[in-house]
């Protein structure tokens, strides 16, 4: 039987409590979206596949409770994720302010992973607090692409998952291709060194 | 992460025949039976296929087994019943469909409008059974006088009361009415056959022997009492919707799958066959034209060209070429060792004769003595051209001989089947039952091996069978013939056919069409010319080269002889057909797969273990000091699988909750709507008590629960300590100038933080607790007998806990023994023991030596020494009463030296060895080290 898909990836959505993380997941796998606010105590998951050129990819995407005071606890989930989406909200300036603290979160708990910044809520420009040129300007200094979503008006919600599902599988790529690399180099200087040897013994 | 694969065929051949027998009505053959997988939307779940046959009449039931109940017979009921008529097809996969993956093969049975799907195993025995079908589908073919009466009657628990009327008003036209009965009583009869049947399953299924779970039997038993199979399914929910939106998931037999009765499929099977029952969403028909020839070329060399006068003669070039010949070589070579050198000459005729309107390819060429038959295709279409394959039949001398028999071409043509068949019957007017026989010969024996299952030439959406079939003229001379010849009355002629007259009569060529034929018999000519036969033989003139075909959308644009190539006894003849293929539509087919997969997710999802908990806050409120309180946490299962859940351990943390904490049970499995308690136990003992009270740790933790291959919930736990003189530092309490319950809590902190460090002044000599413990039992307790040796209770604990944290243990009721444990606890419960950690490995190591255990004593800080001679003097005076008390000075440094003497943290013993000597040891040390002081002499 053969497998159902060629990559499975680990997403990780993390950000303040309210900004709309499980409203994002729940728009992106079920297509749907509920004004009411359940806070997530916990960590909940969702599969869902795709296809990226051609390839499919699996994702396993964790939503996780936002609570500074379950930091400690949600910190474990990290491990083995491959892409981390950070979500703020643009009507609530805190939110925005503490992605800082969570690309720190990251920094601390993953090497070498893919990031994303997201800006939630992106439905209401009355309420808009967090201005975009500010909030892509932090992104560029931090180097991490950013987009503005609504979970509510389904507004570039699976542009946003897409792109960093393409992130992480090119950076696995990426990856396997230094590796096979390191690989061929290895092999040459094995090759080279064995050359050498026979010269040496001829001598 | 993947769905749940555990999909076993477990039961063997001899139970389910002895099952199955038992089961159908006497009279009734079982005729074989086997165990297949049933799957209804994404479940696979056990079923037995049963071809069960009444006078020659054939059956297929679908019946469902359920373990664990009284009676055998009555464990199963019949899901479907479908008749082994012409509307009945067994397909193994669909077109375009990759069904051999894995050792299981797929079937789909379909009969009129109703089709399911089953998974079985690839075995000689599940091979069998389809051969006997296949069987059983011929002998109604052959039949004239078929009913299924007996069939609905006996197994059809879904019909409707009125069946018998339409039965004896349909029957003999239509035996096969079921399709209609279904649609009309889906909409009215819906609802209740629905509710009945999940009730049905639900009873069956909770006997379940994977589960064990016994659910009340009542409803099962009570629709099963009717022999005659009225254990009722309702059928309508087990027949696989033509039309589904991603979005509709309610035909999931979730209760089922909640009780482990059912597995889901594995989702790559699921994709596949989904999308199967889904091709006609985005196979789209696209037509093309085939041009079918065949001539018998009887030995001849080829020397003409065959391109104008018939491979080319139509104005447009066709897209596929199947040409057949037979006798292309008549030698003893050919026949002896299947040589011929005239299969290059043909072969090159052919090739240079196509079509100049197109370039062609040659697809396959397959020979069989003087048998040929050539595929071409055009060069652009043959990349659509897949899974080809040719096969040989001999039927001739001693009916193996390959101077008779058939040759055969396959392939997949964009996403349908299509079989050519070129044959050469046996020859002779009266041997036409020799002919029908070479006929069934072929069917039978004509098999493409390389597929699993093996493909039959019946097994092809379309099939093209034509060649030299030999059928004659019956009933009249050769003179009567040639006159009706002359006056062109072909129509007449054709009545005598024997190939029409056999194929009215049902022995051969069941369901294929042929074109109406216009042209002249293409046997006998005088080679070179167009004249009759005219040698000593004299063979009447007759249609012996045919073409004949099967399938849906399949237009004949021509059918003829051709006149002019002259070379042979026999005229060529082709047909031209527009034939339209199933050919996938990229844009539909993706659309299509990317809502099967969005399903296949929200199913996943949805199956993924949910439960909800009735609080994610676990408040305790005020708790102290060995006071149990209890909370409950419930946990309801409100998914679709059963939940195994556990307490994790969260990390740098030794257990998965704090040690003043008890969960039980700390992980359970709940099924599917059920609800589970867990009880929540606060209990501060001695140890937790030292911490709380120190206000460095509080009550509060976060338990995760974790749900096995699903999400982990937090839940919080709170409560406050309310600090006691319990688990206080004696440095504390001598310090203490109003009762601890006055103390705000954030001062009693401190005080317990800074100890002998405090700035606070010293209050009293010993803590008063102390005192007022010791001074109740100089009161009340030196007579007492047994003293410190019988056990308190928990209640005058709380009571004397509650008056010594108050200042005053006026008015209280306890025992003496009660009081004479607090005593004990309270020494225990001290935050730095009585002979503090610094002095403890001193103390154990001078035991035996008074002097030295003395200058332990007075190196300790005032306080404490205090205490020790308080304490001391107290178990001597008792020991002045031991005449009541029953103690003895042994048994009192044995009591108060594990207490006043206690390691630190670190050096307990924990080699595991020799454990018990350690502690042994260890006891024996502190009990000497008191005893000096209760026998000797000394001065404080």
């Amino acid at each position: 039987m053969s497998k159902d898909y060629d990559h499975l990836f680990k997403l990780l959505i993390i950000g303040d409590s309210g900004v709309g993380k499980s409203s994002l997941l729940l728009r992106f796998a079920d297509d749907t979206f509920s004004g009411n606010y359940i806070t997530t105590i916990g960590v909940d998951f969702k599969i869902k596949t795709l296809e990226v050129d051609g390839q499919k990819i699996k994702l396993q995407i964790w939503d996780t409770a936002g609570q500074e005071r379950f930091r400690t606890i949600t910190a474990t989930y990290y491990r083995g994720t491959h892409g981390v989406i950070v979500v703020y909200d643009v009507s609530n300036g805190d939110t925005f302010a503490n992605v800082k603290r969570w690309l720190h979160e990251i920094d601390q708990n993953c090497e070498d992973v893919c990031r994303i910044l997201v800006g939630n809520k992106n439905d209401d420009p009355n309420l808009k607090v967090v201005l975009t040129q500010d909030a892509q300007r932090f992104a560029d200094q931090m180097g991490i692409e950013l987009y503005e979503t609504s979970a509510k008006e389904n507004v570039n919600v699976e542009e946003m998952f897409m792109a960093i599902t393409r992130m992480v599988l090119r950076s696995k790529k990426e990856k396997e291709q230094r590796q096979q690399q390191s690989q061929d180099n290895a092999i040459r200087l094995q090759k080279g060194s064995a050359h050498k040897g026979k010269k040496n013994k001829c001598c | 992460m993947s769905f749940l694969i555990v999909y076993i065929f477990t039961m063997d051949q001899h139970s389910i025949n002895s099952l199955v027998n038992n089961f159908i009505l006497p009279g009734h053959k079982n005729v074989q039976s086997i165990s297949v997988g049933l799957f209804q939307e994404c479940v696979i779940t056990k079923r037995i296929l049963t071809l069960v046959e009444y006078q020659q009449n054939y059956g297929l039931l679908v019946i469902n087994r359920c373990d664990n109940s009284i009676e055998k017979s009555k464990q199963l009921t019949v899901d479907f019943v479908l008749p082994i008529d012409d509307r009945f097809k067994c397909e193994f996969g669909s077109s375009g469909i990759n069904t051999g993956a894995g050792e299981n093969i797929i079937a789909k049975i379909i009969h009129g409008k109703d089709k399911f799907i089953v998974e079985l195993k690839y075995t000689e025995n599940n091979r069998h059974f389809f051969t006997e079908v296949n069987k059983a589908q011929d002998v109604f073919l052959c039949k004239t006088n078929s009913s299924f009466d007996w069939l609905y009657r006996s197994y059809d628990c879904a019909a409707p009361s009125n069946l018998d009327e339409r039965l004896s008003s349909n029957i003999a036209q239509k035996p096969y009415i079921k399709e209609e009965m279904n649609s009309s009583t889906k909409n009215t009869k819906n609802n209740n056959e629905f509710t009945s049947s999940s009730e049905t399953l639900n009873t069956l299924l909770s006997n379940h022997p994977n589960t064990g779970i016994t659910l009340s039997t009542s409803t099962a038993h009570g629709k099963e009492s009717d022999r005659n199979g009225s254990g009722k399914i309702g059928k309508s929910s087990f027949y696989v919707n033509e039309i589904e939106s991603p979005d509709d998931l309610s035909n999931i037999p979730r209760d089922i799958v909640a009780m482990g009765g059912a597995s889901l499929a594995a989702r790559e099977t699921n994709i596949r066959l989904k999308m199967a029952m889904l091709e006609d969403q985005f196979m789209e028909l696209k037509s093309f034209n085939l041009f079918i020839g065949s001539w018998n070329v009887n030995g001849q060399n080829c020397s003409v060209s065959l391109g104008e006068n018939w491979l080319a003669c139509d104005p447009s070039p066709p897209d596929i070429y199947a040409i057949g010949f037979q006798e292309l070589d008549l030698s003893k070579e050919a026949f002896v060792f299947n040589d011929s050198t005239r299969e290059e000459e043909w072969l090159q005729a052919c090739t240079l004769s196509l079509h100049p309107g197109a370039i062609y390819v040659k697809v396959k060429l397959v020979r069989l003595i003087g048998m040929m038959l050539i595929v071409f295709v055009k060069r652009e279409l043959e990349e659509h051209i897949s899974n080809v394959a040719a096969e040989t039949v001999g039927t001739g001398i001693l009916g193996k001989m390959g101077n008779k028999g058939g040759v055969a071409i396959r392939f997949d043509f964009y996403n349908t089947s299509m079989c050519f068949v070129n044959s050469h019957l046996a020859a002779h007017v009266e041997e036409y039952e020799r002919r029908n026989q070479d006929y069934n010969d072929i069917c039978n024996r004509m098999i493409f091996s390389q597929f699993k299952p093996p493909k039959y030439i019946k097994d092809h959406d379309q099939v093209y069978w034509f060649g030299d079939l030999n059928y004659r003229l019956m009933d009249l001379n050769r003179d009567q013939v040639k006159r009706m010849l002359e006056e062109k009355a072909f129509d007449e002629l054709l009545k005598h056919d024997q190939l029409r007259d056999q194929w009215r009569l049902k022995r051969i060529f069941h369901n294929f069409k042929e074109g109406p034929i216009k042209h002249p018999p293409t046997y006998k000519y005088d080679p070179g010319t167009d004249n009759w036969d005219s040698s000593e033989k004299n063979r009447p003139p007759a249609w012996c080269d045919r073409c004949l075909w099967r399938g849906d959308s399949i237009a004949l644009l021509d059918y003829r002889s051709h006149a002019r190539l002259k070379l042979s006894d026999h005229k060529p003849i082709s047909a031209l057909f527009e034939s339209s293929v199933k050919v996938k539509n990229p844009t539909k087919f993706r659309k299509v797969y990317e809502e099967v997969m969005k399903k296949m997710d929200k199913i996943e999802n949805e199956f993924l273990p949910q439960v909800s908990v009735d609080q994610s806050e676990i408040n305790f409120g005020r708790v102290t000091f060995r006071e149990s309180v209890q909370r409950y946490l419930s946990i309801a299962n409100t998914g679709q699988v059963p939940v195994r859940f556990e307490f994790i351990q969260k990390p740098n943390e030794v257990r998965f909750c704090k040690p003043w904490l008890q969960i039980q049970p700390y992980e359970s499995t709940i099924k599917p709507g059920d609800k589970l308690d867990v009880e929540l136990k606060v209990y501060v003992d001695i140890e937790s008590a030292q911490k709380l009270n120190s206000g460095l740790e509080e009550i509060y933790d976060i338990l995760v629960l974790h749900l096995d291959g699903g999400k982990d919930l937090f839940i919080e736990i709170k409560g406050s300590y309310k600090p006691s003189s319990f688990g206080s530092s004696i440095e504390t309490l001598v310090r203490l100038k109003i009762p601890i319950d006055e103390m705000p809590a954030n001062e009693y902190h401190e005080l317990q933080q800074k100890g002998e460090f405090s700035s606070a002044p010293v209050s009293w000599g010993i803590p008063k607790e102390i005192w007022l413990l010791v001074d109740h039992l100089f009161k009340y307790g030196l007579m007492q007998e047994d003293l410190f040796q019988q056990p308190g209770l928990d209640t005058h604990f709380q009571t004397i806990r509650e008056g010594l944290d108050k200042g005053s243990l006026e008015g209280f009721t306890a025992s003496i023994h009660s009081v004479a444990e607090a005593l004990l606890i309270f020494l225990e419960a001290l935050a730095e023991p009585l002979i503090p950690h610094s002095l403890y490995s001193r103390a154990l190591e001078n035991y035996h030596n008074f002097i030295a255990c003395k200058q332990v004593i007075n190196e300790m800080r005032d306080t404490h020494r205090r205490v020790f001679y308080y304490l001391i003097s107290f178990m001597r005076e008792l020991l002045r009463h031991s005449k009541y008390n029953n103690l003895d000075n042994k048994m009192l440094a044995s009591i108060f030296g594990d207490i006043i003497l206690r390691a630190p943290q670190q050096a307990q013993p924990n080699q595991k060895g020799n454990h018990q000597n350690n502690i042994q040891e260890i006891e024996k040390k502190k009990a000497g080290f008191i005893h000096h002081f209760l026998v000797n002499d000394f001065d404080p």
